[in-house]
């Protein structure tokens, strides 16, 4: 089967629980918008191919499923994550405050090189506003990663920060590429793997 | 922080291997889950560490409670730094370490493989094949031919030998039949293989001089039923270490709804009234649930009696400046050792590319059943393995033993509440994974073991 993309971006979306992470995920893969899901039962991910600068890059966005709620995010949803969205919510001041504390998770758990964003949500809420953008901005520029306030709800520059993460993470690849080979990773069991049945166990036996 | 729910159908204690998958099963089939650990990390003793995390493992917390069973912790926990110059480098790296407490291997076309298929988790993991097998013979580690390819290289066995080989094991179904109360070993040598054979085959067994012909048989058909299919040995390991794969079962039990909660300092008791479990009691609330779940490691006493351990598993890990058999490329190797006449040790030395050490070193599991202490248990096979001029050196180890808990039996345990044993001293999660389907069919007969979950695509949600 010929491939249908040129890369393949795993991105996580990590915040606060309520932050709308969900709601941009949707918004991006689907363009759409649904306030009665609220929590996140039977999505894992969620996948969107896109063409930048005339590749084709298949973007495999991760949900928390709910683990972010008291914290048990498991070590594995980490591996092998090329891009992490931060979310919070713009009219919730603890989320953001709890930005730093994912950080602090990302930088236990995730590949050191993993490219971040910071994304502000709900924008469309300007009245109950609790974080001004001038400190999402500040937030941003302290870990040195980039910043853009979203709103799901109403289609604002989710679109954007997508691309924007992905054109990141294909730069930095593309960087790495040119410097070495990439070491070989493992690889990930499938249905569709040979499952022939020969007639028997002998037919295997290599040995013989 | 939110509040936990207090009312659920099922509530799960410990997120070991098997208390993991009945949870992913629950929640598969629509049931409310609450899946607690009083421990802040993933896995009981079925978890992984990095090096840090491993060092101030603690096994013994002081208060012992209502959820924590001394009886079942792990025993003779110690480490032990021998080259003391490296501690700093490693310590530095220490995030790049996955070390397992139980790691496993997965049979190809085993039990787990299959049910990560059907289930679809093989999504959340990643598995690098096992690329070669090795055993010790004569005083030396002997590659143990696997492929066509790795006979021909073998200078070991002969054409002759390869015949006689074959016509044994196309007529392995007969033999069972005829001749199951031999022993396996007995039984290879009156067949005239050459004791190089007799040794790869006894490795691809496990076997040992006590193995009866019926367990060798069974084992050695294992062995062939998983070649070919991935990679060059009948062997997979997880990458990041076995912990992932438990992980990976919470990872599904949540998506379809499982809430999670670690680090549950605050649990009080599970109460009971006319042998049944009628709830979980914290410092701030009541759960009450239909089913309870709870691994016996953090169990109370007051549920398990009688308590008489038999066995324990002996453990040892290494880390190492280089492989017990150097190539030029990283290799996977399972060294299957046997130790006197009724013992192997199983010795899995992994490299920085399974994403459990960093470059240039390699994390060496060792596991076999304990007879007096790991330090004793695995002190001949190392001093074979590590401690000529041009051996591998060990920079650091630490040993410790897991009580063997698969088989025990508890008198009169509320009806409502399952037991999940921990680690056993197999090679892989067959036995667990049994263990966990027979609970979840007690508490819902009739109804699909971890069906396949959808493919994200495949979800629609409506406006």
């Amino acid at each position: 089967m010929a491939k249908t993309y040129d890369y393949l971006f795993k991105l996580l979306l990590i915040g606060d629980s309520g932050v709308g992470k969900t709601c941009v995920l949707f918004r991006f893969s689907e363009d759409a918008f649904n306030t009665t899901f609220i929590s996140t039962i039977g999505i894992d991910f969620k996948i969107r191919t896109i063409d930048l600068e005339g590749k084709k890059i298949k973007l495999q966005i991760w949900d928390t499923a709910g683990q972010e709620r008291f914290r048990t995010i498991t070590t594995a949803y980490y591996r092998g994550a090329m891009g992490i969205m931060l979310v919070y919510d713009i009219t919730n001041e603890k989320s953001f405050e709890n930005i730093k504390n994912w950080i602090r998770n990302i930088e236990e758990n995730a590949s050191a090189d993993v490219e971040k964003m910071l994304l502000g949500n709900k924008c469309e809420l300007e009245e109950k506003r609790q974080v001004s953008k001038e400190r999402g901005e500040y937030l941003a520029i302290e870990y040195g990663i980039k910043f853009i306030e979203t709103s799901a709800k109403a289609s604002i520059r989710v679109e954007e920060a997508f691309f924007t993460l992905a054109k990141d993470i294909k730069a930095k690849m593309e960087k790495k590429l040119e410097a070495s080979n990439p070491p070989k990773g493992g690889h990930q069991i499938r249905a569709t793997d040979p499952q022939k049945k020969p007639t028997s166990w002998l037919s295997r036996c290599t040995l013989l | 922080m939110d509040e936990l729910p207090s009312e659920v159908d099922l509530l799960i204690i410990g997120t070991g291997f098997i208390e993991s998958i009945i949870s992913a099963a629950a929640s598969r089939i629509g049931k409310s889950v609450l899946h607690l650990d009083p421990n802040d990390y993933y896995g009981n003793q079925w978890g992984s560490f990095n090096l840090q995390a491993l060092l101030d493992y603690n096994p013994d917390p002081s208060e012992p409670c209502d959820f924590r069973n001394k009886s079942f912790s792990l025993k003779n926990f110690h480490y032990e730094w021998l080259m003391e110059d490296q501690k700093e480098d490693l310590l530095k790296n220490s995030r790049k370490f996955n070390i397992d407490l139980t790691p496993k291997l997965h049979y190809c076309r085993g039990d787990f493989v299959q049910l990560l298929i059907t289930s679809n988790i093989a999504r959340y993991s990643e598995f690098r094949s096992v690329t070669r097998i090795l055993t010790w013979l004569n005083g030396q580690l002997e590659l143990v031919p696997c492929s066509r390819s790795d006979v021909f290289a073998s200078q070991k066995v002969s054409v002759v030998e390869k015949r006689v080989l074959m016509k044994l094991l196309t007529s392995l179904d007969d033999i069972l039949d005829s001749e199951n109360t031999h022993n396996f070993k007995k039984f290879l040598e009156s067949r005239k293989l050459s004791d190089n054979l007799v040794t790869y085959v006894m490795a691809m067994a496990g076997a040992t001089e006590h193995t009866s012909l019926g367990e060798g048989v069974k084992s050695v058909k294992r062995f062939l039923d998983s070649l070919g299919r991935f990679g060059k040995t009948p062997y997979l390991f997880s990458m990041y270490g076995s912990g992932e794969i438990a992980q990976a079962f919470c990872r599904l039990s949540a998506v379809f709804g499982g809430i999670y909660a670690l680090n549950q300092q605050n649990l009080i008791s599970l109460d009971s009234e006319d042998n049944r479990i009628t709830s979980l009691t914290t410092t701030k609330q009541q759960i009450r649930a239909q089913n309870y779940v709870t691994s016996l490691e953090q169990c109370s006493e007051k549920f398990l009696r009688p308590v008489k351990i038999n066995n324990y598993i002996s453990r040892a890990i290494l880390i190492t400046n280089k492989s017990i058999l150097p190539s030029e490329q990283e290799q996977l190797s399972f060294l299957i050792y046997p130790e006197g006449t009724e013992r192997i040790i199983n010795v899995f030395e992994l490299g920085s590319l399974t994403g459990t050490c960093p470059k240039n070193y390699y994390l060496v599991h060792l596991t076999s059943k304990q007879v007096t202490t790991p330090q004793e248990d695995f002190k001949g096979a190392l001093g074979n393995l590590f401690s000529g001029s041009d051996q591998p050196q060990i920079i650091f180890s630490c040993y410790f033993s897991i009580p063997e808990t698969s088989d025990l039996d508890f008198e009169n345990v509320p009806e409502n509440l399952f037991l999940c044993p921990g680690p056993d001293n197999d090679l892989d999660y067959n036995s667990s994974i049994q263990k966990a389907r027979e609970i979840f069919e007690k508490m819902y007969p009739d109804l699909e073991f971890l069906p396949r979950a959808p493919d994200p695509e495949e979800i629609i949600i409506g406006d």
